[in-house]
């Protein structure tokens, strides 16, 4: 019997040191994350801007990004910037799927969706690309017309493009918040439960 | 050190989930009752401890934890880290359920393999023999677990040197600090159940 209570001791004290370490390294948590690569793009304009980063300080420097569209074609391909930033003009208007590649395993990907970027677009380019709204394009429009519609277009998306960042801040994903976190810890102690139960049924069906 | 989904090919994902597989199963039979509550909260640990961000060199590296939870636990380790790695993909997204397999032997196969060659060195009785020990089982598993991204990569076209290169110059900063962890955890164990590693090798 004594031997038994100096291993529940010791398991006891083993638990406390690994609690200790397990507080510290909680409370020390930083939220900026290491071995995720989240990228994010949205439209401004004709052109899409995309960001990739690991956390909310750390950018993908030199990450290799590919544009597909959703059938798997690759339409072009660059890298990131030192902020972490690649933006291109895409060739069709299709929901495009970007990837980004940050080495050592780490890949991202993110997709947009055209019916969500078409609003920002160009009226001429969603005509000519959809080859919806053929009675608009093959109506006579007047130049003044034309640039009305266009300089209408450029001081919306002046107007409209810190709006634009603060969505795009707004809804990047931002890596486990404490709920994730807390979650997690409450189903290791449930997978706990649940395996010492049925080894506690192993023991005493062997007794 | 968690690789993503749609990187590796099939062969290397269903060998990484074969290896997994055995590992846990292995780890499981080892699993005796009274250490069921000790292997659940190192793998709680494990499941926090990729959240800790080193803020070292050009690269995001974190902790792993992974040689002292191979200390610790031998082989059980391959079902402490799986279900620390199923919770981060299922809760955060990180690695991929596909590469889950994969990811485990790169962190768990160096806990155990670090187990055997460090095991002795600990239960040293000279203090500093024993630290040494348990510094180098928390560098050495790090560095065993770049070596098996590199290797796991190569089937995706990057160069092996290259890439193990890359990935283990990564890491340096984290074999340190991992190992500097580890030293501390068996010292504060020494220090306050010197008897508690002879029955964790007792096993």
């Amino acid at each position: 019997m004594p031997i038994k209570r100096k291993r529940g001791g010791a398991v006891h004290h083993l638990n406390f040191g690994v609690m200790t370490i397990l507080g510290l390294l909680f409370f020390s948590h930083i939220p900026a994350l290491a071995h995720k690569v989240y990228i994010y793009a949205w439209l401004e304009g004709d052109t899409v801007y995309t960001e990739s980063y690991f956390g909310a300080k750390k950018k993908v420097k030199q990450g290799l990004i590919h544009v597909f569209d959703l059938s798997g074609q690759r339409l072009l391909e660059g890298r990131t910037n030192e902020k972490g930033e690649f933006s291109f003009k895409p060739p069709l208007l299709t929901d495009l799927r970007i990837v980004v590649e940050a080495g050592m395993g780490h890949r991202g990907e993110f997709v947009l969706k055209a019916e969500k970027s078409s609003v920002h677009l160009g009226l001429e380019t969603i005509q000519d690309v959809t080859g919806e709204g053929n009675r608009i394009s093959s109506d006579p429009v007047s130049t003044d017309e034309m640039q009305i519609r266009m300089i209408v277009e450029q001081a919306l998306d002046a107007r409209l493009k810190p709006v634009i960042r603060e969505l795009v801040e707004i809804r990047k994903e931002k890596g486990p918040g404490f709920i994730e976190i807390i979650g997690g810890i409450g189903y290791i102690l449930g997978f706990m439960g649940l395996i010492l139960y049925f080894k506690s049924r192993d023991k005493a069906g062997r007794q | 050190m968690h690789i993503s989904e749609g990187l590796l090919s099939a062969p290397v994902l269903i060998a990484g989930a074969a290896m997994a597989v055995s590992g846990t199963a292995i780890g499981y039979r080892k699993l005796n009752y009274e250490r069921i509550p000790q292997v659940a909260v190192l793998s709680a640990a494990f499941f926090i401890a990729t959240l800790v961000h080193v803020p070292i060199g050009p690269s995001n590296v974190h902790l792993i934890l992974n040689g002292l939870m191979g200390l610790l636990l031998g082989w059980v380790a391959f079902p402490a880290i799986l279900v620390g790695l199923l919770l981060q993909v299922v809760l955060f997204q990180y690695g991929g359920l596909t590469s889950l397999g994969v990811n485990t032997v790169v962190m768990a196969l160096p806990a155990v393999a670090c187990f055997y060659m460090f095991r002795a060195g600990v239960r040293n009785e000279k203090t500093a023999i024993c630290l040494f020990s348990a510094f180098l089982c928390g560098f050495i598993s790090v560095l065993l677990g770049s070596v098996l991204v590199a290797l796991a990569l190569v089937f995706t076209g990057e160069a092996f040197l290259a890439a193990a290169k890359v990935i283990v110059i990564a890491h340096v900063p984290i074999m340190i600090i991992e190992g500097i962890i580890s030293a501390a955890c068996i010292r504060f164990l020494k220090k306050v159940k010197p008897e508690i590693l002879e029955v964790i090798y007792a096993d």
